[in-house]
């Protein structure tokens, strides 16, 4: 009995060393701030790691550049990331906790799904967020969220306008059925095709690693349509490559940025490979080239891709828009709460701010938060 | 010929699982629990690989490399993690294996980073059969479980350890009072159930070459279904039911309307088969003692 | 401590834990005490106990093993999540919450029907991978279903009740659960389903519908899981598919094996404590540190089930056990003898015919009529 009580004890103790018994009416979290908070939400381990570190560490150098340049106004700037791993159910502890910490501003989540649940969570306290990455159509839904990707549904739209007008009668689809990212796309890709071009399709789903069957379907596709992330992408190639014919072309979406650091060698994949994407990471050219030499300078090229690149974008955006505010007259200091700031921000992203960074030049966002920039078509590798 | 074709993707898919099922089907035959660690011996394995062919060894070099590691990381999780719950419930085993693969897996993380590694082993080809190319891996990998599977099951029939085995699998008490050290035999299988996970590793990255620390956990849990559908604790039961599953996968996946059910077809089959054989399609049945 | 009263607090314990807590918080979020992120977490500790409580009926009393809880849940997460959405505009937000449980948990229970019939057939391993293969089942098929039905890859949206008295609903299902619960196990009923676990067939062989009683443990179980997952549609604003997979469902079994099996005080607690670590850790290892948390739990999960189940460390266990600093001070109560704790650590039980035999035919201890055995009667 009485190691019952013991345990009972400590069960409510380490409940009651969570709670930070505050009182949540009006609470002012940001009272005691000295730094601005920039938080966000991603999967730093588990299977989806290389996206959340990626944007940890190109988030916490742009930090760092604006810490040192002499931050805002003098005041540094403080990032937070906490862990999601990819899973819904922990989003909302580490929205909480991040709010409760002082959390000013934030970006958002990393991916799709624990995104859907920040959405919602974000609006009730009104904090601004603007996503690298978290590129579900229905991110942005409510006023105080933005993206800096493109939206799934307008990959998908413009992709299925680039396929319609190469005039083909036949293509092949291969997408990861169980993914919100790939299957948003697919959907709008879908819709948007031009009626008359037959469509070979084939879907994998989880973690699978042997696309024989895949394959085999698709085999007499000259053009073949891949809304999926590098990794399956470099995987399906490289068991393709004798399989498909040489002169078949693979287009992909920006989730195939990464895709060249996969292979030693890529001129083993005999097909052509592009991608229709807001960064490459083998620029050689421009601000992403000066944004990839520093990132590999401090964090090697094994977390280098389109998620870091535009997590770097968002810390920046998110400090010339407190800038231009500033400028117009707009109370910013160290200790404004969330959902001030929030207001703030709200307007300048609304209104005719625009940013010019490593991912797109006069960057643009809609009033619905989808961001309005060019889509480039990057040939990563020509046919051989 | 599409039929052919079917079934040569499917045997491509299942060999890797029936090479996988060997492994989990000798461990739960002998030691009785179920090693959910066994996949991420596997990914173990593959890093192993990539470390030794990093440093520009050849593959056989790698895949010697890839055995010991693994042989020896499987005798230690057993001896730190297994071996003191001997004799304890099985749950509690359960969950310290559970434990362990979460282990390896944040380990594997921390130590080579969560971007995934190539690991370009041999590229052997194609061969043209009438007139589709299909992977020499494949056969390869089929006939490299089948000659496993045999030679195993020789093992386990013909040699003093092998016999031993059945014994402490059929009764572990039973085999201790008659002078097999159970101990020691327990700790073989996971020897030689962890050595067949570098060989699956080693197999799994010829034709897949992309390591993750999550490289191992998926194939695990279909190749422990594989190994289920054969009758666990079968060896010649877990290659049937690798090669079963893989050929459900690649017809699921022939058509698009239900490949994005594959996972739960082939979950389903196992139910169904499990209903009309409680013990799987070889799975020796075992009358109850009261 | 008589004997009465002894029973009395075994009997109640669970309810007055449970209640404490639910009073007290109650009394916090009333008095504006509570910041968003304890009313999360009470949220996740309330759903992870009920969750807990209800697979202990089937692993800890039944005694099968069952990898498939998560499958439940998600059921009841899908449907009661839809009928909140179709019914909370016309109906408002109180009638469609008890509807939507309802659902939720009648719609679960009936899954558990299904999922206890193969119970019958199939025996420990076997069954678990059943289960883990039904609960993949349930969550493709939810992810794969039409897109307008229940949201696709993306999840179905979900209302999310208000957060400060969400709480407060979840610890009234907790104690009903639990009240359900312990009047099934205290009961002749529960002596017969402990039976069923220590020994199927000598169970059978007293005449105990065993079909019956799994049937009736796994309906009981997955109702509640059901429930616990309707709770779960309306403490996040969407439902998605690949949070209920295996992963999930074992998390819950580590929860009632580390509660002790057939403990249900033991689960509640153990639910408590392993939520409360995993927010703590998650919060507490940010940014690059995040990569440790799952090598301190996974570490901490290993050695407390080492150190609680070791045989060889038994007598390490008893020596620094703390109930022996207060029984020290007290006499010993032989009315607590835990008759609903599950003895893992036993082997299991076998007649030897062989022995039995071997007594009874002894030639050096003749049958002496004139001396009956002192216990026969």
């Amino acid at each position: 009995m009485f190691k019952k009580v013991f345990a009972v004890v400590m069960a409510v103790a380490m409940m009651l060393s969570l709670c930070a018994c505050g009182g949540n009416k009006g609470a002012d979290y940001t009272a005691e701030n000295t730094e601005y908070v920039i938080g966000f939400s991603g999967p730093l381990t588990g299977a989806a790691a290389v996206y959340g570190v990626a944007v940890k560490n190109a988030a916490q150098m742009a930090v760092d550049e604006i810490n040192a340049a002499g931050g805002f106004d003098g005041v540094n700037f403080k990032l937070v990331a906490t862990d999601d791993m990819h899973d819904a159910t922990k989003v909302a502890t580490n929205y909480y906790s991040m709010l409760e910490g002082g959390m000013q501003v934030s970006l958002g989540t990393v991916t799709t799904g624990p995104g859907l649940e920040y959405t919602n969570l974000s609006e009730e306290d009104n904090v601004f967020f603007l996503t690298p990455s978290a590129s579900g159509d229905d991110i942005p839904a409510n006023d105080n969220g933005f993206q800096m990707c493109f939206a799934d549904g307008n990959q998908g739209k413009v992709a299925a306008d680039y396929v319609n007008s190469l005039g083909m009668t036949k293509i092949g689809i291969f997408y990861k059925s169980d993914d919100a990212y790939s299957n948003g796309i697919y959907k709008q890709f879908k819709e948007n095709l031009k009626e008359g071009i037959e469509t070979v399709e084939a879907v994998f789903t989880g973690d699978a690693q042997d696309f024989s069957a895949q394959i085999s379907n698709l085999k007499d596709c000259t053009f073949i349509f891949m809304p999926i992330y590098y990794q399956p992408a470099s995987v399906f190639m490289t068991q393709a490559k004798d399989i498909i014919s040489a002169k078949a072309v693979y287009y992909g979406c920006d989730g195939f940025d990464g895709l060249a650091g996969q292979f030693e060698d890529f001129t083993v994949i005999p097909q052509e490979v592009s991608m229709l994407s807001h960064f490459d990471s083998n620029a050689t050219t421009g601000a992403a080239a000066d944004f990839i030499k520093k990132y590999t300078e401090k964090f090697g090229t094994d977390t280098l891709n389109q998620f870091g690149a535009s997590a770097y974008d968002c810390v920046y955006a998110i400090f010339n828009a407190m800038k231009a505010a500033k400028a117009a007259g707009k109370d910013v200091s160290v200790t404004i709460s969330a959902t001030d700031l929030c207001e703030i921000l709200k307007e300048q992203f609304k209104g005719d701010f625009s940013y010019s960074g490593v991912t797109g030049d006069d960057i643009t966002w809609e009033d619905n938060g989808y961001v309005s920039k060019e889509a480039v078509k990057y040939t990563l590798k020509t046919a051989n | 010929m599409e039929y052919l074709k079917i079934v040569i993707d499917g045997l491509s898919i299942g060999s890797t699982y029936a090479m996988i099922a060997l492994g989990y089907t000798m461990v739960y035959g002998i030691a009785k629990m179920l090693n959910f660690a066994h996949g991420d011996v596997i990914m173990a394995g593959g890093y192993a690989m990539y470390v030794t062919l990093f440093l520009h060894a050849p593959w056989y070099v790698a895949l010697a490399a890839a055995v010991i590691f693994c042989t020896v990381l499987g005798i230690t999780v057993e001896k730190v993690a297994y071996k003191p719950l001997r004799g304890a419930s099985p749950l509690a085993v359960l969950i310290t294996a559970i434990g362990v693969s979460s282990l390896l897996q944040s380990l594997a993380q921390i130590i080579f980073g969560s971007a995934p590694k190539m690991v370009g082993i041999a590229d052997l080809g194609n061969v043209t059969i009438a007139g589709e190319n299909i992977p020499i891996s494949t056969f390869v990998t089929l006939g490299c479980s089948t000659v496993i599977m045999l030679v195993l099951t020789l093992f386990v029939k013909f040699t003093r350890t092998g016999r031993a085995m059945i014994a402490v699998s059929e009764d572990r008490d039973a085999a201790q009072l008659m002078g097999v050290d159970s101990n020691k035999i327990i700790t073989i299988t996971f020897a030689i159930g962890s050595a067949l996970a570098a060989f699956a590793a080693f197999f799994m990255l010829m034709k897949s070459p992309s390591l993750t620390n999550a490289f191992g956990a998926m194939p695990g849990i279909k190749a422990f279904t594989a190994a289920v559908i054969g009758g666990i604790g079968s060896i010649p039961g877990a290659m049937l039911g690798g090669i079963l599953m893989g050929v459900v996968e690649a017809v699921a996946l022939k058509f698009p309307l239900i490949a994005p059910y594959t996972d739960a077809i082939e979950f389903l089959i196992l139910i169904v088969i499990l209903l009309v054989r409680p013990t799987g399609l070889i799975g020796k049945k075992r009358r109850e003692k009261v | 401590m008589s004997k009465l009263k002894s029973i009395k607090w075994k009997h109640y314990v669970n309810y007055i834990l449970v209640g404490i807590a639910a009073v007290v918080f109650t009394a916090l979020s009333f008095a504006g005490e509570l910041n968003s992120s304890t009313l999360v977490l009470l949220e996740k500790v309330t759903i992870a106990v009920m969750l807990a409580v209800s697979l202990s009926l089937v692993v800890g009393f039944l005694g099968e093993l069952s990898l498939g809880h998560a499958g439940f849940m998600c059921v009841g997460a899908y449907l009661g999540g839809k009928a909140a959405v179709l019914l909370q505009p016309s109906l408002g937000e109180w009638p469609a919450l008890v509807i939507s449980l309802l659902v939720g948990g009648a719609v679960a229970a009936v899954f558990g029907v299904i999922i206890g019939l193969p119970a019958l057939r199939l025996r420990g391993d076997y069954l678990a991978i059943v289960t883990l293969a039904f609960g993949e089942i349930v969550r493709t098929v939810f992810m794969n279903a039409d897109e307008d039905l229940f949201g696709g890859t993306l999840g179905l949206s979900t209302p999310r009740f208000d957060k400060h008295y969400l709480f407060i609903i979840a610890f009234v299902l907790v104690l009903l659960c639990l009240w359900v619960s312990q009047n099934i196990i205290r009961s002749k009923h529960g002596r017969a389903i402990t039976a069923i676990r220590d020994n199927e067939i000598a169970a059978k062989a007293t005449g105990i519908n065993v079909t019956k009683y799994k049937l009736v443990v796994f309906t009981v179980s997955s109702f509640f899981a059901g429930i616990a997952g309707v709770l779960y549609s309306y403490s996040n604003t969407t439902v998605q598919s690949d949070v209920f997979d295996y992963n999930y469902s074992i998390a819950i079994l580590v929860m009632v094996v580390l509660g002790g099996m057939g403990n249900l005080t033991g689960s509640i607690i153990a639910a408590t404590v392993i939520i409360s670590a995993q927010v703590f850790l998650q919060t507490g290892l940010t940014g690059d540190l995040a990569v440790l948390q799952n090598v301190v739990y996974a570490l901490i999960t290993i050695v407390v089930v080492i150190y609680n189940n070791a045989p060889s460390l038994k007598g390490f266990r008893d020596k620094y056990n703390l109930g022996n600093l207060v029984k020290k001070f007290r006499k010993p109560d032989p009315a607590s003898v835990h008759d609903d704790e599950a003895k893992w650590d036993r082997v299991p039980t076998k007649i030897d015919m062989d022995e039995v035999l071997s007594t009874d035919i002894q030639p050096s201890s003749p049958f002496t009529p004139d001396k009956p055995d002192k216990g026969a009667n």
